[in-house]
């Protein structure tokens, strides 16, 4: 075999070679980093939650915001007791009904507040309002706030926490 | 086009330079073993950046999250033993490195300091699997960190601050983990990315040296010498992988517990020392230091006493064969060592009962999750555990039917249910019931059932099995019951919560969780058997009431549980 030729098989064994063997590398350690996208690595709670008595609500007050307070959370290899997710305000818009609408802003997830003054609901990050039953009002937010289902069995309020995906129009489960 | 981008490259240096390192005397399989550690060297940064990005180095996380990636993350396992046994590729590959240089006489002028460089890099590394082996945070890293900083605690002078510049304080904790982690992934990185490439420069600068004195004709190192390097780093990876894959990647002992002896053993590439150590008795912490510091010196010694004309191996038997001496001496400790321990029964059993507590923990992690409060607390996630703890504690010497000492009624499974009161009205002084008591001997004893007609005996039983709260409860024995309770109890008992009888416990929720909270909390109450009565302690003033409460609900579940229910539990 001439020279040349020789040393042209040379180089291509090795590129091959070399690929191969950071292919291996490559290969399982990007599979590995990877894998969390697509497990549930926190888990909310799975059950209603109980947040007290709901005759502490009455018609036509302010709306209250509660604490979102799950009993267990199991964060990656942690099992944790008593975790804040979030916070509702929760608001009697009849003698028979409750409003909760969760406090994740629906445009990028920061807290909103109440703003007492107004009369309405004011996200603080980018000023996007809302009216007292959560419409959305003005600011750069694509929706309403989002309402949690929520419901009172022997006078105690059971709230189910939701999140929903942030930054569209639509409500979508996140 | 090609040719413009290959000059573009060329011209600012970055690729087909022309010059010594382009070229090599002595093409040759031998000259492989720097190749594969850089190999070595970057698969280590790579899975070590991939477990970085899963693991949290405090005291109560590192565990958990080194048992998460391991059992729960997909290819996990596989990760972080191509990580583990990565570090012990290097060590072995390290040597081989090290014969060959000696063979070829690599190391004599002008190439002295390329060899200096290379034992530096020897050194750092062996630290740097030391600094890794903590992080697991498991009985074996922990331990065995242990004594190599109780090693390194007792250098004269300074040995005590080195200690605690090292742990980041007095003792381990979240500061002995951060240090560790930043030595691990941050300072010794550095470092030994610096030395290693001043190393790889130096001695691409002066060349390789071939096997004896014979001249060779330089040949270009591409593709001819890096084809021989891929071979071998391909050959090296393929074992790594191959070992890996068969031993599952690597072991995860128990979580660190400083109360719970283990037989601590260090990374196999320091058994030697350890069996030093064992042979010198008295002497072991000065021979840690001395034997390698020794071994370290001869080495970087060798330049300077090998400068004979010859680089032939043969022309230079006195300091090869010294070299030899010193690999077949290590070779040898480690053997006895590892010998030492397969033929120890003793270790064997305690080895075995390690890893049952490991598989456990593991187990208890996969399924639970590990407390926030930290991975030793991942044992009290089994059912029931901390009651059964408790109960070996404070209770079984008294209840067990084992126990020698036993001074009250046995408690075991099917405790209060429906045969066990029917056979305590039977004979409430017999020996499994409170035969061992002083209350039995005295005139305050209760009496027997004996001559009731069966019918009314079932509905008393029913009706104190009904106390417990069980749902299983037959109403009309229970109502003949309650008729029967009339006649033959209730002048000395009383059936209403939380109410004395005239002269005997109180029955109401007999066998309940709040009466079992009562009752061990303190049994000398009116309520229950009284000042005089009983000898068993109250447990309210040495027990918490999560603890008594926890109690509490282990004898209610023992009511329907069996033996086998029982022994089907995890161990606590």
């Amino acid at each position: 075999m001439p020279d040349e030729d020789r040393r042209k098989l040379l180089k291509v064994a090795a590129c091959a070679i070399g690929g191969g063997v950071g292919a291996a590398v490559a290969g399982p350690v990007l599979t590995f980093l990877v894998a969390p996208a697509g497990k549930t690595t926190v888990t909310g709670p799975s059950a209603p939650l109980d947040l007290g008595p709901a005759e502490e609500f009455r018609a036509g007050a302010e709306p209250r915001r509660v604490d979102i307070i799950a009993p267990v959370v199991q964060d990656a290899w942690t099992a944790a007791r008593n975790v804040v997710l979030g916070a509702a305000w929760i608001r009697r818009t009849a003698p028979d009904r409750l409003l909760a609408l969760s406090s994740v802003c629906p445009h990028l997830g920061c807290a909103v507040g109440w703003d007492g003054q107004m009369g309405n609901f004011l996200c603080p990050c980018h000023d996007s309002r809302f009216s007292p039953t959560g419409d959305k009002l003005t600011g750069p937010s694509e929706r309403g706030m989002d309402e949690l289902p929520i419901e009172v069995k022997d006078g105690r309020i059971q709230l189910t926490w939701v999140r929903y995906k942030m930054g569209q129009p639509n409500r979508e489960l996140a | 086009m090609k040719a413009e981008i290959r000059g573009f490259l060329r011209d600012r240096g970055i690729f087909g330079s022309t010059g010594v390192s382009a070229t090599i005397a002595g093409v040759s399989f031998s000259h492989v073993f720097g190749a594969v550690l850089v190999f070595l060297l970057l698969l280590e940064a790579v899975s070590g950046i991939a477990l970085a990005a899963f693991y949290a180095p405090t005291s109560t996380d590192a565990w958990g999250s080194v048992a998460y990636l391991q059992d729960q993350m997909t290819l996990g396992w596989f990760v972080r033993g191509v990580h583990a046994h990565g570090a012990s590729a290097m060590v072995v590959v390290l040597g081989l490195h090290l014969v060959q240089t000696a063979v070829h006489g690599a190391y004599r002028k002008p190439r002295e300091v390329v060899w200096w460089l290379g034992i530096v890099l020897m050194i750092l590394i062996l630290g740097w699997a030391v600094t890794g082996y903590v992080l697991r945070w498991d009985q074996a890293g922990f331990w065995a960190n242990k004594v190599e900083i109780g090693i390194a605690a007792a250098t004269p002078i300074v040995g005590d601050w080195i200690r605690r510049i090292v742990l980041g304080g007095n003792d381990y904790g979240n500061l002995t983990l951060t240090r560790f982690y930043a030595l691990h992934v941050l300072v010794l990185p550095i470092i030994v990315g610096g030395v290693a490439w001043t190393h790889r420069a130096l001695s691409r600068k002066l060349g390789v040296t071939p096997l004896g004195d014979r001249e060779r004709t330089p040949r270009p190192r591409w593709p001819e010498q890096t084809l021989r390097n891929a071979i071998a780093i391909a050959l090296v990876f393929a074992a790594l992988i191959a070992y890996v894959v068969s031993a599952h990647g690597v072991g995860l002992a128990a979580p660190a517990d400083p109360s719970l002896p283990y037989d601590a053993r260090p990374l196999w590439y320091f058994r030697w020392l350890f069996e030093l150590r064992d042979l010198s008795g008295g002497a072991e912490k000065i021979v840690a230091m001395i034997v390698p510091a020794v071994v370290i010196g001869g080495l970087a010694a060798l330049p300077l006493l090998d400068r004979g004309k010859s680089r032939e191996p043969r022309k230079r038997l006195p300091y090869l064969g010294g070299l030899a001496a010193l690999f077949g001496a290590i070779a040898a400790l480690t053997v006895a060592s590892f010998a030492a321990d397969a033929s120890d029964d003793q270790l064997a059993k305690r080895s075995a009962r390690a890893e049952q507590r490991a598989a456990l923990a593991r187990k208890l992690a996969r399924d639970n999750g590990v407390p926030a409060s930290g991975a030793a607390d991942v044992f009290w996630t089994s059912p029931m555990a901390r009651a059964r703890s408790l109960f070996a504690a404070k209770c079984k010497s008294c209840h067990d039917a084992e126990s020698k000492d036993r001074k009250g009624p046995v408690i075991a499974p099917g405790h209060g249910d429906r045969s066990w009161i029917r056979g305590f009205l039977r004979d409430p002084s017999g020996d499994e019931f409170w035969g061992r008591t002083k209350l039995a001997k005295s005139e305050a004893a209760m009496r027997p059932f004996s001559q009731m007609p069966a019918a009314d005996f079932d509905g008393i039983v029913e009706l104190i099995y009904s106390e417990s709260g069980a749902r299983d409860v037959d109403p009309a024995k229970r109502t003949r019951g309650l008729e029967m309770f009339e006649n033959a109890c209730n002048d000395c008992h009383s059936l209403e919560d939380g109410m004395p009888g005239a002269s005997a416990p109180g029955l109401g929720g007999l066998g309940n969780r709040a009466y079992y909270l009562s009752f061990l909390s303190n049994p000398k109450s009116a309520l229950h058997m009284g000042r005089d009565k009983s000898q068993m302690p109250r447990f309210d003033r040495e027990l918490s009431l999560a603890d008594r409460d926890a109690l509490a609900e282990y004898l209610v579940w023992l009511r329907t549980a069996t033996p086998t229910d029982l022994a089907g539990l995890d161990p606590y």
